[in-house]
């Protein structure tokens, strides 16, 4: 690793990405030697805030298509397990993102980082519920897992300390999985993993003419 | 050469200008994803635009035939519009520029729509009039120099765009409501129903589209649904009529306060045929010149954000690292979690 940082959220809670996001970028970018240094720019994809993946994503597809190089994503859940495992945590990992509007994203994946549940959104409860099901109980992390330790630390789910890095999604991690699956084969799509379909049943609701305003 | 990227609705946009010169103007309408729904889903459009961007730059540089190499400065769209759309064409914009170390040049929506016009052939000098009317805003410009314009006017509610889109939805008509409402008027008769023609005393040049908007409603209710599929083409054309001759009231009021030698129309309610010959009998009857840019210009595109951004300060590599999109008032609120 040359370089990461981190982006933290505003006062007002808006995605600090479209502001911070390239500057960063381009810091590690130099610390690294400059762009000629690199051969391959990974972007999560996601799950998480639809804002700040599009101009996560958007970014990388500009740099992309600017300098000449390939860009490529991977799944911020898979990122999380990734650290889940480094930090040395027994058993199966449950990566947990804060999903917003009272929900959560996560995916399980075993010992060895196989996918076990595919990524999917659904309240606190009803991944504890499904947590109860499962023989032997994961190792938890995730900015989700912090939000909702009450619900989901139970039946012997283990979580680290709020303060504890393993609850973030490191873009070292990115790097180290993108430059694992870059073997050659076709390299995944930039797709966002979104997990939600837009709010438009929300919207629709709001027009005035359907609420006779 | 400048680069240019417009996503601040429903159409994601590139183009090439050399000067005022257009090498390229990509447009790749997402009409068809918002169809459904009557009107522009915020959500729909900002993940439409992430998928469309960059093939539609890709797109522009192939068609204009020039690499990025021959860049000189990238311009986007940076407000005013849909929040979640407009940052994936300044984060994919400002990308482009930093990896190159190339100037970035935000511009202004509204002021894109007035530089459409300083677009070759026959590129127009200020000082002239310009009716930006579409489904987002509606404004009357005073255009005294190539950087800027004075508002003179603006709606005080819906955009005549929109309130063309839920009049076709009310009568049934497809979306977008502007050429569904004229293809249907034009068997109708646009003096069978009285619409009422709003802001007509008000001595203001600002516009008011919501009381036409409940005059229809309770005219549809009246007539009943049966009368109204019947009389559809005369209720079209009625209501079509009191959009342009609002549209065109304020217009003459403008013309006769200034010394204004032209008129200009964008935004893509210019496109309506009713409105274009309307305003032309206007300018005849006024002696002021009529200028008409082809309709591609007058709806959302990147070639006029590019006209906009050679009038526009340019920002130097590393300063607009941090630089953010601003929406419009009512899309502000519209920001995912
Ligand atoms: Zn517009």
């Amino acid at each position: 690793m040359l370089a990461e940082s981190l982006l933290g959220r505003s006062p007002e809670g808006r995605p600090r990405h479209a502001t911070s996001l390239l500057a960063e970028v381009e810091k590690a970018a130099a610390a690294a030697g400059g762009w000629s240094a690199v051969d391959l720019i990974a972007v999560g994809l996601g799950p998480g805030s639809f804002t700040g993946l599009r101009v996560g994503i958007a970014t990388a597809r500009g740099l992309s298509v600017s300098l000449g190089i390939p860009a490529t994503g991977v799944g911020s859940l898979d990122a999380l397990a990734l650290g889940i495992a480094e930090a040395g945590a027994p058993g199966m990992l449950l990566a947990v993102l804060d999903g917003f509007r009272g929900e959560v994203f996560a995916a399980l994946y075993g010992a060895d980082r196989e996918r076990i549940w595919e990524p999917f959104v659904c309240r606190p409860e009803a991944l504890a519920a499904r947590l109860g099901e499962l023989d032997s109980p994961p190792s938890v992390a995730g900015s989700g897992a912090v939000r909702f330790r009450h619900e989901l630390a139970r039946n012997g789910v283990r979580i680290a300390d709020d303060a504890d890095p393993v609850h973030r999604v490191a873009a070292r991690h990115i790097c180290a999985l993108a430059a694992a699956a870059d073997g050659g084969e076709a390299r995944p799509g930039l797709a966002p993993i979104y997990l939600r379909p837009p709010d438009a049943e929300r919207w629709r609701e709001r027009d005035p003419f359907q609420s006779g305003a | 050469m400048i680069l240019a990227i417009e996503t601040s609705c429903d159409d994601t946009c590139a183009a090439v200008l050399d000067g005022p010169r257009i090498l390229s103007n990509v447009i790749s309408s997402q009409a068809r994803a918002h169809e459904g729904f009557g009107g522009v889903v915020p959500e729909v459009a900002a993940r439409q635009h992430l998928e469309l961007t960059e093939p539609v730059v890709e797109a522009a540089l192939r068609e204009a035939g020039i690499g990025l190499d021959e860049v000189e400065a990238v311009a986007a769209t940076a407000g005013p519009g849909l929040i979640g759309a407009l940052l994936v064409g300044i984060s994919t914009a400002k990308a482009i520029a930093a990896a190159r170390r190339l100037p970035l040049i935000p511009v202004d929506h509204l002021q894109g729509h007035v530089a459409a016009n300083f677009l070759e052939p026959e590129p127009l000098r200020p000082p002239f009039l310009c009716l930006i009317a579409s489904g987002g805003h509606t404004l009357l410009a005073g255009v005294h120099e190539h950087s800027g314009y004075e508002l003179l006017g603006q709606t005080l509610d819906d955009a005549a765009g929109e309130a063309f889109d839920k009049s076709a939805r009310l009568l049934g008509l497809g979306y977008p409501g502007g050429p569904a409402v004229q293809r249907e008027a034009e068997g109708g008769d646009p003096e069978a129903f009285e619409m009422p023609v709003a802001m007509a005393r008000d001595p203001g040049l600002d516009f008011s589209f919501s009381g036409l908007k409940t005059a229809l409603v309770y005219l549809c209710r009246d007539l009943g649904p049966e009368e109204v599929a019947e009389r559809r083409a005369d209720l079209a054309a009625s209501f079509q009529a009191a959009v342009v001759a609002q549209l065109t009231a304020k217009l003459k009021r403008a013309l006769k306060r200034g010394e204004w030698r032209a008129v200009a129309l964008g935004g893509g309610v210019a496109a309506n045929r009713p409105l274009r010959e309307a305003v032309a009998r206007l300018c005849e009857e006024r002696g002021v010149r009529l200028k008409l840019v082809p309709i591609s210009l007058c709806t959302d595109n990147a070639a006029m954000i590019g006209s906009a951004a050679r009038f526009a300060p340019r920002i130097p590599y590393p300063d607009y690292l941090g630089y953010d999109a601003f929406a419009s008032g009512e899309a502000a609120a519209a920001i995912p979690h």
